[in-house]
């Protein structure tokens, strides 16, 4: 869990004494429970690392992360003798973001170090340094790290070129892969077939709106004059996303008293992650139940971006730009730190799309001003779907929520394969970090991590440990269904796809300017930058990385 | 021990042997050429012309560190006493060879390839390829033409600065505390007048420069909305933060006016204006000059502000060639077009800063 997340959390339910007492009391009686106790002694080990250092009492420490991975050195005991390892040094290079990451990471291995007689040695780097650090590392042929905490999206430039190692059958066994909620399944975290990744973390947009909004008489009726006729109730198409939007255009918010506003679509780049925010609008059109690619055609890179369904998508969003009061002023300067932070959670407009963080922050946060009244849900679908291979437009409806950025896992680099030993105290130091136990940790308590396991959505666990049922459903339950969505948008695993979002930045905004004539000139300019990425990066390899990326 | 000459300075013997001299000069040759071959082999095992070679560069580093020690031991052993005169200066000069013109030489090398970091193959020559999509590059011209409105608005922002230095070299109440007050902004880091004021203060709903703005009348106030208003605010961030610097200097030079010429035009008549017109400000364009070209050479650079509140939008309007260049180089790892650009643009700040201080050179002199 992220630890601004967990701050919040625990201010907002006002973890009193009292209340402790009784989450306590409630872990106390489930595990009093001689049935549940005796028969599964696994459930009783989840439920006492919940128990470290205990929710609401304080942020955990580094002793508590030895603890815990103290606790959850029994998978690894299974798999390696004691002192296996001696005289292996390992590198690992990771994050220290917000102080976690590589600082949990330490933590949770110390013990593992102590039993296996393996050193590990840190490489930390701020998030900003962190895709210069590893594509020069890359590019010069500098790769001095065993081991490496790395996005998703970054899989293409290092498994592409086959730097990293085989995941080992022993290591699936140890971190039961089968739990993973079925995006981070195969092909994510696969190259040809072949598994490399760990799982740490799930990462998914979900949709947040303004339950009052809905619930307003006033709107409501104004909505049987002015609407289309359907029922005055939360979107869950792209089409009606639009129509609310160019209705709630000069409307009063009923919560502040001041302007009321749609869908807030962050207008300005945001290094590259601006763009997730376009293939939110853009998915439901574009990714056909039948075609597991999306944004390239798969046999020859041509970007799909300037298809008729990413021009739907930008050209709903120049409507709205073209639309009265659609949108807060300046709304061309906004990122999308300022869509779900300055607006969204302050109250200003009416619907969103983000990452888990904004849908649990909008109950916790000091500056959110909307707990009471947001409702959550998967990214709205279409009323209609492209179909690239007929090069026609489908009607029938269509839902494709998007898995932006995939999440964080652990990679063991090749560089371990020449040594047996080595080769088996990285894959341990990774398969100890990926392990069942310690993710249900990662999620609850400030680790920087989201649940990427359907095992982490046990409410029950979560209750018995002391958090606010009803909130954890609502926080959890749009990501869960995103997670395990049969026509999701996963990312295409190639080499620079932050090259490619950063440019379509670039362009959408001189779109959005104006500096285009329409929605399918940007969505040219935006392939004709793609195109020559491609051709500079190298289109075939670009062509055999991606359908490996597909699975294809 | 030597009872004669010159005693105080001399503390070697200067009569040095030819084997000595044969010894120093064969330690530079033997270090250089060894220096040169495995650079030589290195570069040949790097374009794969040889089959084998080191890891990486670093042998050759040894090497050319091996080969700088003996030559400035070499000095030494060859000319004495003069060559330790010599030792005094030549590890800086190897030192800014190794680290200034070794590294510009390579970015220049670097700026006619096609170096994409994500690419399978590294890096490729392209000769003249990153020119001709430089020349094609909106994205790129556009930036430039923003370069030259931001280099404009120094011309206001020292007409700002001088009023203010002018008010505070006048005897007012409360001047120490104004000339503290006034440099504040000069401490400020520019990412923190980005976040503060870019990001708090003008944040359209809840920032007091938007409740100001509504105050005064302007019903929905947008600071960044459009092109002009976002280049505008840029503007106006960016010389909040540095007119101080120009007024400090300004100040200085206010101060450091005789005062018996001021006061020789009072007691000829001169108003207040005409004081300042015709004994004030021609002789203080010396300083003036100076306050301007450091500042233009401040503006060049010009890149956190935009980086953080616009990213260069909307549509281009605000992107200085620093941010654009950041964008192209970081978020697209796309190193041979991104160093190209930035060496025309050295050579664009070297062309341009020579012209103007050639330009501003006349100015320099104070008046007789």
């Amino acid at each position: 869990m992220k630890v601004e997340l967990y701050n919040r959390i625990c201010a907002a339910q006002k973890l009193s004494r009292r209340r402790m007492l009784q989450g306590s009391a409630a872990l106390g009686a489930a595990l009093a429970m001689p049935k549940v106790a005796l028969a599964d002694s696994h459930a009783k080990l989840r439920a006492e690392i919940l128990k470290i250092p205990g929710v609401g009492a304080g942020s955990p420490t580094d002793a508590d992360w030895q603890k815990v991975g103290e606790m959850v050195l029994g998978a690894t005991k299974a798999n390696v003798a004691e002192g296996e390892f001696k005289g292996v040094e390992l590198t690992f290079m990771g994050l220290n973001n917000q102080n976690l990451h590589n600082f949990l990471f330490r933590g949770f291995l110390k013990p593992w170090e102590a039993y296996t007689g393996a050193k590990i040695n840190w490489i930390d780097l701020a998030q900003a340094d962190y895709n210069a650090r590893l594509q020069q590392s890359i590019a010069t042929g500098t790769v001095d790290f065993d081991i490496i905490e790395m996005g998703a999206p970054f899989e293409g430039d290092v498994l592409g070129k086959g730097l990293a190692s085989e995941m080992p059958g022993w290591v699936r066994d140890q971190i039961d892969m089968n739990d993973y909620v079925d995006y981070l399944k195969a092909p994510v975290g696969t190259w040809d077939g072949k598994t490399y990744r760990v799982s740490i973390d799930g990462d998914c947009h979900t949709f947040s709106y303004r339950k009052d909004y809905y619930d307003n008489a006033d709107m409501a009726s104004a909505w049987a004059t002015e609407g289309d006729g359907s029922a005055w109730a939360p979107p869950k198409t792209w089409e009606m996303v639009q129509k609310h939007s160019k209705f709630l255009a000069g409307k009063t918010d009923p919560l502040t008293g001041l302007e009321a506003y749609g869908f807030l679509d962050p207008l300005k780049g945001w290094g590259g992650f601006g763009f997730y925010f376009l293939e939110d609008r853009a998915t439901p059109y574009a990714k056909h139940p039948g075609d597991p690619a999306w944004l390239f055609d798969p046999d020859t890179m041509k970007p799909r971006v300037n298809n008729p369904a990413f021009v739907q998508a930008i050209q709903d969003v120049m409507d709205l730009i073209a639309t009265p009061n659609a949108y807060p002023a300046d709304q061309i300067n906004a990122d999308p730190g300022t869509t779900a932070f300055q607006q969204f959670l302050a109250g200003t407009g009416g619907m969103l799309d983000w990452w888990g963080d904004v849908g649990s922050s909008a109950r916790t946060s000091d500056t959110s001003v909307v707990g009471d009244v947001v409702g959550f849900d998967i990214n709205p679908g279409s009323e209609k779907v492209w179909n690239s291979q007929t090069s026609s437009w489908e009607n029938t409806p269509n839902q494709s929520p998007n898995m932006a950025y995939l999440g964080w896992g652990i990679y063991v680099m090749a560089t371990v394969d020449s040594d047996t030993k080595k080769h088996k105290a990285a894959w341990s130091a990774a398969a100890h970090l990926g392990g069942k136990d310690i993710a249900l940790w990662m999620s609850a308590y400030p680790s920087g991590f989201q649940p990427y396991r359907n095992s982490q959505f046990n409410y029950d666990e979560w209750e018995a440990a002391g958090y606010d049922r009803a909130y954890i459903e609502d926080y959890l339950g749009s990501n869960l269904e995103s997670y395990n969505h049969p026509n999701a948008a996963i990312e295409p695993r190639i080499p620079g796809i932050f090259q490619y979002y950063s440019v379509a930045e670039d362009e959408l905004a001189k779109g959005y300017a104006g500096q285009y004539k329409s929605a399918q000139e940007t969505a040219d300019a935006i392939a004709a930058a793609w195109e020559k990425i491609t051709d500079q990066i190298g289109r075939e390899s670009q062509i055999k990385l991606y359908k490996a990326s597909l699975g294809i | 021990m030597t009872t004669e000459g010159d005693l105080l300075h001399t503390v070697t013997s200067e009569r040095i042997s030819a084997l000595r001299r044969r010894a120093g000069r064969s330690l530079v040759w033997v270090t250089g050429l060894g220096f040169l071959a495995i650079a030589l082999w290195q570069g040949l095992y790097s374009f794969q012309k040889v089959g084998w070679g080191f890891d990486t560069w670093r042998p050759v580093l040894f090497a050319y560190l091996v080969w700088a020690t003996a030559l400035c031991a070499a000095q030494v052993i060859v000319r004495g006493e003069a060559g330790k005169r010599t030792l005094f200066i030549l590890p800086a000069v190897l030192f800014v060879v190794s680290l200034v013109v070794f590294p510009l030489l390579f970015g220049l090398y670097i700026s006619f390839t096609d170096w994409n970091l994500a690419s399978q193959d590294g890096m490729k020559p392209n000769g003249l390829d990153n020119l001709r999509q430089m020349w094609n590059d909106t994205f790129f011209w556009n930036a430039l033409k923003n370069m030259i409105y931001y280099v404009l608005a120094v011309l206001v922002e020292y007409a700002i600065a001088f009023g203010l230095a002018v008010l505070l070299n006048a005897q007012i109440r409360g001047r120490k505390f104004f000339r503290v007050a006034f440099l504040l902004p000069l401490m400020l880091s520019p990412v923190a007048v980005s976040w503060m004021i870019g990001k708090s203060m003008m944040e359209i709903r809840f920032g007091p420069l938007a409740r100001l703005a509504r105050e005064l009348g302007w019903d929905r106030p947008s600071f960044f909305g459009t092109p002009e208003m976002a280049r505008f605010t840029i503007m106006a961030m960016d010389a909040w933060t540095f007119i101080p610097f120009m007024m400090i200097m300004l100040l200085a030079g206010l101060q450091a006016l005789p005062k018996e010429v001021i006061e020789a035009s009072k007691v000829d008549g001169a108003t207040p204006w005409q004081s300042f017109r015709e004994v004030i400000f021609p002789l203080m364009l010396p300083v003036s000059v100076t306050a301007i070209v450091i500042r233009i050479i401040f503006k060049l650079k010009l890149a956190d502000i935009i980086i953080n509140v616009t990213s260069g939008g909307p549509g281009g309007a605000t992107d200085s060639v620093t941010s654009f260049i950041f964008r192209e180089y970081r978020d697209r790892s796309n190193v041979g077009y991104g160093t190209l650009l930035a060496m025309v643009y050295l050579v664009l700040i070297v062309i341009f800063i020579t012209l103007l201080l050639k330009f501003a050179s006349r100015f320099l002199e104070r008046p007789q």
